[in-house]
């Protein structure tokens, strides 16, 4: 468990981090989301206790990281976004010596580091220099650093930086998996990832968190109101059919395919879903539907939406006026496509 | 601390430092054991040691501009740092693997003595205490190295500056005894003094009040001294700054004499300097 609390850092008189508070709660993935310099490491390495806190404090398991430094640690496993690796000390010389520094119990460790040199598939180089791997690897290495000990909490900061895609893929299933026995914090600045893997994204930007929700809030931020109907028969007895229904707004004749098929974009009353009705009324009037998708602003649209929400609003604005600021925004811009 | 210990010792043998650092100290020490002992036909190996000091200039350096310099550099401090371990275990961790290798140094060097006692009445107290204080004057050194090493996270500029330091050190009786002794400079350099005292006192506290009381309270107690007993003036500039020559102390423990105040002296600076070393990680921290 993480508590956060009224988190602020000042580089003389630049603020880096700006009153951040959150909670993360036992076995939650939470996903720390900004753009590059908004705050993330800054913040990652409070919570570990690399740099201090201006003011504010960090609590892991109970134990403040500025009061009581070395209980804190404990429960404590971080991958920097560099990972603090020793160049002239092969893999399993390097994971001893972090045995050693956590002070893991001697009859422990052998197991210990087996297991994990298996989860993170380091088991073919244990043997080799760190210097001599390459940067997927060390990422690797990185990981399992973090992992000696069993801590509870896992900070990760840009865990698949630098990583080929096969290796992300590999690297986002064992975060998964470490996430049933841990509590995991990570950064990134890459939407996707972040939504597959956490539970809840706190998206920071200029050192404020401009939003703290759950993955599938923000998912739904996005709106599947929408829809986008390909159909083969007359389109304009298929709007004049659609519009009888009162959760639809309208309906227009987005793309003419010029083979007798056409892509309809249908608009539902917000928070409803419109499919069913769809569906239902086309096979009424006997049009097939081809294809049926919702029409989403994709995460990044929200993403970038909310970032640049938080940067024209004042400091002293809630977020919720920001954010519904941002959705009265997305159904202008809507509005404007449309007409 | 067992642990920073352990990996310290470790990186220097498993990379060259560890060798060359041995290499080099058993060379030196055994070209001033041949022109100091065996040329001269002398039985005092008190003489080696003092001579041999020169090469504290590049030893030390290299004992200690990789400590924390590569750490930096590295990044591998954030492991250091996130990890359950206290800031003074990992430079004390630090130091005392630096001093086991300087230790492993004078030992491999023991072979001259030994020698040497086979051929002549060697006066073992005598050389003992000598050991004793080489031993301490490396130790301070290596304090003052590993600080450097903190100040940069490039070991070229550590390794210089370590050696610029452990310069100016080694010559400080020189530099003392062609200083000034006349009243009107030793105020000057009082003056100076107080005004970087001051510097750092507003430096760390951006208080303007208190380092301007500070001067205030020093200017009027060195104008009280200047007009009451201006005597107390002579030779300021020479007796501070011989406090800072660990070349000087080392004259006692040369003599044979081990006295406490050298004994303190010695461990106070050495503690000094770890203690500064401490302060400036947590000063980084926080700033």
């Amino acid at each position: 468990m993480i508590e956060v609390k009224n988190l602020t850092k000042k580089f003389g008189p630049h603020t880096a981090v700006n009153n951040i508070s959150f909670v993360v709660n036992d076995g939650e993935i939470v996903g720390f989301l900004g753009p590059n310099g908004a705050g993330k490491t800054t913040t990652m390495n409070m919570m570990t206790g690399f740099i201090s806190s201006t003011e504010g404090s960090v609590k892991i398991n109970g134990f403040d990281i500025l009061e009581n430094p070395i209980k804190a640690k404990q429960h404590l496993g971080y991958l920097p976004d560099v990972p603090p690796v020793y160049g002239d000390m092969t893999v399993s010389e390097y994971l001893h010596f972090v045995c050693d520094l956590k002070k893991v119990k001697k009859s422990d460790r052998n197991f210990m580091i087996t297991d994990i040199l298996n989860t993170t598939q380091l088991k073919d180089v244990k043997d080799r220099l760190i210097k001599n791997l390459s940067k997927g690897y060390r990422q690797r290495v990185g990981l399992a650093q973090a992992l000696v000990g069993n801590p509870d909490v896992l900070i990760l900061d840009e865990p698949t930086s630098g990583l080929d895609p096969k290796q992300i893929i590999e690297m986002r299933e064992l975060i998964k998996k470490l996430g049933k026995k841990h509590t995991v914090i990570l950064s990134s600045h890459i939407l996707n990832e972040v939504s597959e893997i956490c539970d809840k994204i706190i998206i920071i930007n200029k050192g404020k968190i401009v939003s703290c929700q759950s993955t599938k809030e923000l998912i739904n931020l996005a709106g599947n109101s929408s829809q986008l109907v390909t159909i083969k028969g007359d389109p304009y007895l298929a709007i004049q059919k659609l519009k009888q229904w009162s959760l639809i707004k309208d309906v227009i004749i987005n793309n003419d395919n010029q083979d007798g098929t056409y892509e309809l974009k249908v608009i539902g009353d917000e928070n409803s879903d419109i499919r069913e009705i769809i569906f239902a009324t086309m096979a009424d009037a006997t049009i097939s539907i081809l294809m049926l998708k919702p029409v989403t602003s994709s995460l990044e649209d929200i993403f970038l939406k909310i970032i640049s929400g938080s940067y024209d609003a004042e400091n002293d604005e809630e977020l919720s006026i920001v954010f519904s600021d941002t959705l009265i925004n997305e159904q202008e811009n809507n509005k404007e496509a449309n007409s | 601390m067992l642990s920073i210990y352990k990996k310290e010792l470790r990186t220097y043998f498993t990379t060259i430092t560890g060798y060359g650092f041995l290499g080099f100290f058993t060379l030196i020490t055994g070209y001033f054991f041949v022109s100091q002992n065996i040329v001269l036909a002398n039985s005092n190996y008190n003489d080696t040691l003092a001579g041999s000091m020169i090469m504290f200039l590049i030893l030390v350096p290299v004992l200690t501009m990789r400590l924390f310099a590569e750490e930096t550099r590295q990044k591998t401090d954030q492991l250091l740092f996130s990890a359950p371990v206290s800031i003074q275990d990992i430079v004390g961790g630090k130091f005392l693997s630096a001093l086991t290798l300087y230790v492993v140094g004078i030992l491999i060097t023991l072979i001259f003595p030994l020698t040497l006692s086979r051929f002549t009445q060697m006066d073992w107290g005598l050389t003992l205490v000598g050991l004793l204080g080489y031993f301490m004057m490396g130790a301070c050194l290596i304090s003052v190295g590993l600080f450097i090493s903190i100040l940069t996270d490039n070991q070229i500029v550590a390794a210089a500056s370590t050696f610029a330091v452990v310069f100016l050190l080694l010559m400080m009786d020189n530099i003392a005894s062609s200083a000034p002794i006349s009243v009107t400079s030793s105020i000057v350099f009082i003056l100076a003094i107080v005004l970087l005292i001051s510097a750092t006192i507003y430096n760390s506290t951006k208080n303007i009040f208190v380092s301007g009381i500070f001067v205030l309270l020093s200017l009027i107690f060195t104008g009280l001294i200047y007009l009451f007993k201006p005597t107390l003036f002579d030779g300021v500039i020479i007796s501070s700054l011989g406090w800072f020559s660990v070349l000087n102390r080392f004259e006692n423990f040369y003599m044979g004499i081990i006295s406490v105040s050298d004994l303190v002296y010695y461990i106070t600076f050495s503690l000094a300097f770890l203690y500064l070393s401490i302060n400036v990680i947590e000063k980084r921290r926080w700033s």
